[in-house]
């Protein structure tokens, strides 16, 4: 609680430029239509074995309009659309408004994912139009094992395009001073 | 075809290997260009011990070990985790689902990843619901701006 980054560093930067937006509406967009290939994709990555992802009888005969995304497809995706030209990518490769919510790529921090809460509230299924709304809830430092860390939470709500939420995902990212030049 | 659950209940463990190949589609799929996931040079620039699993690729893990082990009757409607330590590639991978709580239509799982040494990397809980011809319907009001696209 008491806990500030360093002054100077650059975790102390972002904290200072970020917690005074904690409650602000960061982006609202459309993602445009998600796709059965898409779903299909990623179910495979993952393994998943319900026909259900796959086959839109099985989908259909489940209850479901056509065939049904994985529970964490929309959390997981980090760009939607065509995503960033590679030149306006970070030194890691996140995209600017990627990773780090606000984040400022001569900041150069390592940021990793910390974990999430999702509500499922509506099914995910293929030609839904999606969009989203993030929302800045969290900027807390903390003083942990592997040195300073700053923890960001965000609100991503999903909606379809009759306004009705699919996914209500709360994420957390760590932030962590850049790797010490060896 | 659906069972019951009692407190205690351990749904059968998702024993999984983590590859760079698969690191690698998730990175694709989901259009994540976050160098952590495929350069090593570049992870371990950062401190890694090597390529990181998503995080996001281990909820995913997390969570099929709870669907593929309840089956089609169970819906997951809530799902809470956190990461206690970064996973590299390849990567030997154990999720367990355990009943802490059954209410009614409703049951709560308390989610784990071990590594083989049993180090826990995640840990989570997720709420299910046993699908109703209530929610049944639900799901088609829901999906009817897809269905009409």
């Amino acid at each position: 609680m008491s806990f500030t980054p360093e002054p100077g560093t650059p975790l102390a930067t972002y904290y200072a430029h970020t917690k005074p937006r904690i409650g602000a509406v960061l982006a609202r967009r459309s993602l445009g239509t998600l796709d059965a290939v898409t779903i299909g994709r990623y179910a495979m990555t993952t393994g998943a074995t319900d026909p259900s992802h796959y086959d839109p009888v099985a989908a259909r005969a489940a209850g479901y309009a056509d065939v049904v995304a994985p529970p964490n497809l929309l959390a997981a995706i980090v760009e939607w659309g065509i995503g960033t030209p590679q030149a306006q990518l970070q030194p890691d490769g996140t995209p600017p408004d990627g990773e780090v919510p606000l984040g400022d790529a001569d900041l150069r921090l390592r940021v990793m994912g910390a974990g999430e809460e999702m509500e499922l509230v509506n099914p995910v299924t293929a030609g839904t139009e999606l969009a989203l709304q993030t929302t800045l809830e969290a900027v807390t430092p903390k003083q942990t094992r592997s040195g300073p860390c700053v923890f960001v939470t965000t609100l991503n709500t999903f909606t379809s395009a009759d306004g009705a939420v699919l996914n209500r995902n709360r994420r957390t990212v760590v932030l962590r001073n850049p790797a010490q030049e060896s | 075809m659906s069972r019951t659950f009692q407190v205690g209940d351990l749904l059968p463990p998702l024993r999984h290997t983590a590859t760079t190949f698969q690191l690698f589609r998730y990175s694709a799929v989901t259009w994540n260009p976050h160098r952590i996931h495929f350069d090593e040079t570049y992870a371990r620039e950062e401190g890694h011990r090597g390529l990181a699993l998503h995080s996001h690729l281990r909820a995913a893990l997390a969570l099929r070990c709870v669907t593929e082990g309840l089956g089609p009757a169970w819906q997951v409607t809530k799902v809470s985790y956190r990461l206690r330590k970064p996973v590299y590639a390849p990567a030997d991978l154990a999720y367990t689902a355990r009943v802490t709580a059954a209410e009614g239509e409703g049951l709560t799982l308390e989610l784990i990843e071990e590594n083989p040494s049993g180090e826990v990397g995640l840990e989570g809980t997720a709420r299910v619901s046993k699908i109703t011809g209530k929610t049944a319907d639900r799901r088609l009001v829901s999906t009817a701006g897809a269905a009409a696209r």
